[in-house]
């Protein structure tokens, strides 16, 4: 008994002591980021700033908040995320129980049909043509529906559809339960964990999708925060790309200032993430355990 | 209607007649409610992954871009991308480097994120669990640029944080060159990899384990098994059709080892006998010059050569019962 | 206040008299790029002596005379077209000109941007993007419109960029391209910055030569040890520091016989194999003496711009060169100097191997022809009233309006060489906005001709006062940048069997070149480029310097004129 108890607690405390270590090293670039992102440009520039910022400022903010546009960009990432989200996991899922009954005619030749998608694409420019035959340039539906499926997402789904005890199907249709009613009353409550785990990789996807608008949307109104980020960082970049300016007049400009490309980096990225890394705690609250308890009465 | 598992009951014949099965449309139509969760799925698909696929066939062919979808217009070359990549110079480094970086990833890549989730279980304490979940996952959000200027940073041999630290507790003299130096690069790579994913695909593998039944944790308690005897006969057991398909799915992308933080791990060009995969060598090589064509048909052979593997690793987990198809 | 102003101004003006009168003496047929012709801009008539009849030629457009839009496209991940009227200039122009200006953007991914465009046939009207490759696409695929019809026209253009014309031609002899911040003036900042502290506490030591230089470096190195980095090269993994060294083996050595675009060396009329070259190996094995006895920073290929930054800022460095390092120069200069007067850094005359004449030596090159070019495409329905407007745009009172802002404010009229005539309420402060804000839609910058307008405020001032890198500009880097102008346009198309070949002798090169960075002994440093010259012998380097050597004779013959 005590042999046990010592290489358990053994266990404990090498995990803790990782765990500890690990989020530490998780946690320092965010933490960095955060103090650089309210740091003064210049002073960055100096190197040394870890923890905190050495000459608190708000003007990498000010320059971020200052767009008018920024609310609107902050509105359609949002809408994007929450619609593109639910519709996603509501057709891969459905499609994902049907894959996984057993008694599916054609479901094996159905798989590959859905795995072939994953390796084998047209590439840009014939998916860039398509769309635009099919009027989704410039509108808001481009963001839903070319990704309704999840050929990945949906494999994950059936797996867990699979693993669900074939008794809870049985009875459930011993009571007259549609397959469908199956579906929506019974199987799709108890895949809190799996819709949780789904949902939550959907909605990051959407939310840090800067790509499909660049390429898809010209129309300002429909651009997503990440764009607009994107377009301030380049509006007030301090880049001796340009060459534009002889050395002597961009060198006096620069003297007037004090943001610099790093700074405002990390006062984008901050904005940018922030609001996705936050849903990642409310959903853990479905990783409940025993879900299945309950559900098989005898 | 109810249905069993099987097919449905047929109404019995007279003696002495063969039973024949009926046609399959009509049995696709009986089970039509089935059928219907399925369809929807399968025209969505078709629409926006196959309809564009006919890309696919500029790799045999000289494409110009202002073509557009009338890629009938270009000239048909066959194979000659196919034998250009295959008679590259290159060639044999980065399919080698490719295999070994794949493989190494998947050794240490692959168990990593379950044996986070596998500890993250094993805490009691609830609002530590959360904190330490939600911090782990977050280096996923962040872009391969800032890591990588973490890690060089770290690397420096300029007051870089680990030749610091070595230094100080003697274990070398001078500070160590480590992105300069080849013997280090797949160590480096790999560690950032695991770092940065670790968190964020632990997550699957909780929400797996959060099927598990506590009662048999219970019992085993009673029995007198440690927590390690535990975690090996009953989580592990339980997830493991989740393991497995993401196995499955990881061999299939074997040929996938990498790209944006290769390119920007490696920037000191002395690494690129070890560091060029096919994906950085086509981007350098293929499209920095326009040569689409080029890279459509390295693409092409990936994924030929993918599904290929893919269907080898599924063959083999059959017998598991847990397999794609 | 008004008084003082009064008075310089007076000044400032009576020496631009004087220096105008001056220039205007001295060879006047030979003024290239900054001649004195009396550019009114707006009409085009066309210079055939003086006295031209006042009837305008029927079929050339007067800006302004109808409204114009169409759209502008950046091809860069770090740029997008701001919004027209969100500048002074765009909305002068819009009210005054009748222009407006749609942008697209790329939205931080040019390459697939422009593909979709491509395809689908849906261009812009105008791309902004670099001269070469990406333009002979373009046009190959038939979607540019050429300005042969229009630079008569409209003589801005063709009259401030003189003969240099001509090299911006494509291969089927038309011109496509309008280019940004064209000049026969030497420009550029690629040197040698020295950490004025350590120099100091090091006795301020001879640095001419390259022995020079070494003993320098061992002397920092005791002294400092592991806290400075004696040389700083930059982004040494995009050659840079290190190519500045180069050049300093041989007289009129330049550092782009390194770069992508030529990797020869011209001997007589050929270009020659750099690999072989005796000079390239002389400065190759002094380049790793020096990283071996760790007299170069050892992050040297990995490092990051932030990295390198961060050390410039702190004075960690000794000595710091590269194309361009008088940008991060000057601001750590202007911040350590608030700490500490005495530190900062200076600029010196470039090294050079004891026994060459210092004169001709050139850490750096400038092209006449500017840095990237506006094209029209086939898309745009006014192309003729586009390129009208781009032609105003570049000439005087487009380029007075970008850089000085709207007529009437701080300058007013134009003076006999056509510059402005900056007024008492001329406001130094209110213009540095100005440019900064106008910065990015400066697609057509008129070097030759905004230059002079410029140097007159800067150049009366004392060293001391003067700013940084105006005072090493003007002593130092611009003497001493070479003209490259005829070595452009030297690369086979890329996707052609010669350009697939360049591209892999470029990977030998690259290899080879850090590989012998960090050898360690001269007898290596021979051996790896005996490999390379070797290997990319084999992949065709002979016919690459062939073809090559011809597209050069061809560009010497069109700048000695046709």
């Amino acid at each position: 008994m005590a042999r046990i108890a010592i290489s358990d607690r053994l266990m404990l405390i090498f995990i803790y002591t990782f765990l500890v270590l690990l989020s530490f090293s998780a946690l320092y670039p965010f933490w960095n980021a955060l103090a650089v992102s309210f740091n003064l440009g210049i002073d960055t520039s100096k190197g040394g700033v870890t923890f905190w910022p050495r000459e608190f400022t708000l003007e990498n903010y000010e320059i971020v908040f200052q767009d008018d546009r920024l609310l609107n960009g902050f509105m359609i990432s949002v809408l994007r995320t929450i619609v593109g989200t639910v519709t996603a996991i509501v057709m891969t899922a459905i499609l994902a129980y049907g894959m996984s009954r057993r008694e599916l005619i054609g479901r094996n030749y159905y798989m590959l049909f859905f795995v072939f998608t994953m390796y084998f694409g047209g590439g840009l420019i014939p998916t860039y043509l398509l769309y635009r035959s099919l009027g989704l340039m410039n509108t808001f539906w481009v963001f839903i529906i070319p990704s309704l499926i999840g050929v990945y997402h949906m494999i994950i789904f059936r797996t867990f559809f699979k693993s669900l005890p074939a008794g809870l199907e049985e009875s459930a249709q011993i009571d007259g339960c549609s397959n469908w009613g199956i579906f929506f009353r019974i199987v799709l409550p108890l895949s809190g964990p799996v819709i949780a785990t789904l949902g939550l990789f959907t909605a990051v996807a959407h939310w840090n999708d800067w790509f499909m608008p660049s390429i898809y949307i010209t129309n300002e109104k429909l651009l997503p925060i990440q764009t607009m980020l994107r377009q301030i960082l380049n509006a007030n970049i301090v880049t001796d790309m340009s060459n534009n300016l002889d050395t002597a007049s961009a060198g006096r400009i620069q003297a007037m200032r004090t943001i610099t490309t790093k700074s405002l980096t990390m006062a984008t990225m901050m904005v940018a993430t922030l609001p996705i890394v936050m849903v990642y705690p409310f959903v853990q609250k479905y990783f409940v355990k025993g879900v299945l308890i309950g559900s098989l009465k005898e | 209607m109810p249905q069993a598992a099987s097919e449905h009951q047929y109404a019995p014949l007279p003696a002495g007649q063969p039973r024949r099965k009926p046609n399959i449309f009509v049995r696709i139509i009986r089970q039509w409610d089935i059928q219907l969760m399925v369809w929807p799925g399968i025209l969505l698909v078709f629409v926006f992954a196959y309809l564009p696929m006919y890309g696919v066939l500029t790799a045999f062919m000289d494409y110009k871009i202002n073509t557009g979808s009338n890629i009938w217009a270009n000239t048909w070359v066959g194979f000659k991308h196919f034998e250009a990549f295959f008679n590259a110079p290159e060639f044999y480094t980065v399919m080698r480097n490719t295999i070994i970086i794949s493989l190494l990833k998947f050794v240490i890549g692959f168990p990593a994120p379950i044996v986070l989730a596998l500890m993250l279980n094993e805490v009691r304490h609830m609002l530590f669990k959360r904190i330490v979940q939600t911090i782990t996952y977050l280096p996923h959000f962040l872009s391969w640029v800032i890591v990588a200027g973490l890690v060089t940073a770290m690397l420096s041999t300029e007051n870089g944080s680990v030749n610091m630290l070595l230094m100080k507790i003697k274990l070398i003299d001078d500070p160590v060159n480590f992105l300069s130096l080849p013997e280090y690069f797949w160590s480096i790579l790999i560690s950032a990899n695991v770092w940065k994913e670790i968190g964020f695909g632990s997550i699957v593998y909780l929400a797996a384990i959060a099927g598990v039944d506590p009662h048999l944790y219970e019992a085993a308690d009673i029995d007198g098994a440690s927590k390690f005897k535990q975690i090996y006969l009953i989580t592990i057991p339980t997830i493991m059709p989740v393991i497995i398909i993401f196995m499955i799915l990881a061999i299939g992308n074997l040929l996938s080892a990498g790209f944006e933080d290769i390119l920007l791990l490696a920037g000191n060009p002395v690494l690129r006998p070890v560091s060029d995969v096919i994906d950085t060598y086509v981007y350098r090589v293929g499209l920095a010059n326009y040569r689409y064509s080029y890279a459509t048909a390295v693409g092409l052979f990936k994924a030929v050569i993918s599904i290929g593997l893919l269907a080898m690793a599924n063959y083999i987990a059959r017998k598991s019962g847990n397999s794609l198809w | 206040m008004k008084k003082v102003r009064k008075t310089s101004l007076l000044i400032v003006s009576a020496i631009l008299v004087l220096a105008t009168a001056l220039a205007g003496c001295s060879g006047g047929g030979n003024g290239k790029n900054e001649p004195s012709p009396s550019p009114t801009a707006g009409t085009g008539s066309n210079n055939s002596g003086n006295g031209d009849a006042a009837e305008a030629p029927s079929d050339i457009w007067q800006l302004g005379s109808e409204p114009l839009e169409f759209s502008m496209y950046g091809h860069y991940n770090w740029y997008d077209v701001p919004a027209w009227d969100s500048t002074v200039a765009g909305r002068w122009v819009k009210e005054n000109k009748n222009v407006n200006i749609v942008p697209i953007s790329a939205g931080g991914n040019p390459d697939q941007k422009l593909s979709t465009m491509i395809a689908s046939n849906e261009l812009p009207d105008v791309i902004w993007l670099d001269r070469g490759a990406d333009v002979e696409r373009l046009r190959e695929m038939g979607m540019l419109v050429p300005f042969d019809d229009y630079i008569d026209k409209y003589p801005n253009l063709k009259t401030w960029m003189g003969k240099d014309l001509n090299l911006l031609r494509s291969s089927d002899g038309k011109l496509y391209q309008f280019p940004n911040w064209y000049t026969g003036r030497p420009n550029g900042n690629a040197g040698y910055v020295i950490n004025k502290k350590i120099y100091d506490e090091l006795g301020a030591p001879t640095l001419e030569t390259t022995d020079d230089l070494y003993d320098y470096l061992v002397k920092v190195k005791e002294k400092y040890g592991d806290s400075v980095v004696p040389f700083e090269p930059g982004l040494a993994k995009d050659l840079q520091g290190l190519g500045v060294l180069y050049t300093a083996f041989g007289e009129n050595t330049l550092y782009s016989y390194l770069n992508e675009g030529i990797r020869a060396v011209p001997q007589g009329d050929q270009l020659t194999s750099l690999f072989t070259n005796g000079t390239f190996r002389e400065a190759q094995k002094y380049i790793a003496k020096l990283y071996r006895e760790k007299l170069i920073s050892q992050d040297a290929f990995t490092q990051t711009a932030d990295q390198i930054e961060e050390k410039v800022m702190q004075g960690r460095v000794a000595v710091f060169a590269g194309a361009n390092p008088t940008v991060s120069a000057m601001q750590a200069h202007q911040e350590m100097v608030k700490q500490d007067p005495d530190s900062g850094y200076f600029m010196i005359w470039p090294i050079h191997k004891a026994g060459l004449d210092k004169n001709k030596i050139f850490p750096g090159t400038y092209t006449a022809l500017g840095w990237n070019v506006s094209v029209i495409t086939t898309n745009a329905k006014d192309p003729e009233k586009i390129f009208a407007f781009l032609d105003w745009y570049t000439g005087p009172e487009g380029q007075s309006l970008l850089f000085f802002g709207p007529e009437g404010e701080n300058w007013q009229g134009f003076d006999e060489d056509g510059h402005p005539i900056f007024t008492d309420q001329y406001d130094a402060d209110e213009v540095l906005q100005l440019q900064k804000d106008h910065d990015p839609i400066m697609w057509n910058g008129n070097t030759g001709y905004i230059d002079p307008a410029k140097m007159k405020y800067e150049s009366k001032l004392p060293p001391e006062e003067q700013n940084w890198a105006a005072r090493y500009q003007s002593t130092i880097t611009w003497p001493t940048q070479a003209n490259a102008t005829e070595f452009i346009n030297l690369n086979p198309l890329p996707d052609s069997e010669l350009g697939i070949k360049k591209t892999q002798i470029d990977e030998i090169f690259t290899l080879a070149y850090a590989q012998s960075v960090m050898a360690k002994s001269d007898e290596e440093v021979d051996k790896i480029w005996d490999k390379a010259e070797k290997d990319a012998q084999n992949a065709g380097y002979s016919e690459l310097l062939a073809y090559r050597t011809e597209q050069w004779k061809k560009n010497k013959e069109i700048i000695a004129g046709n």
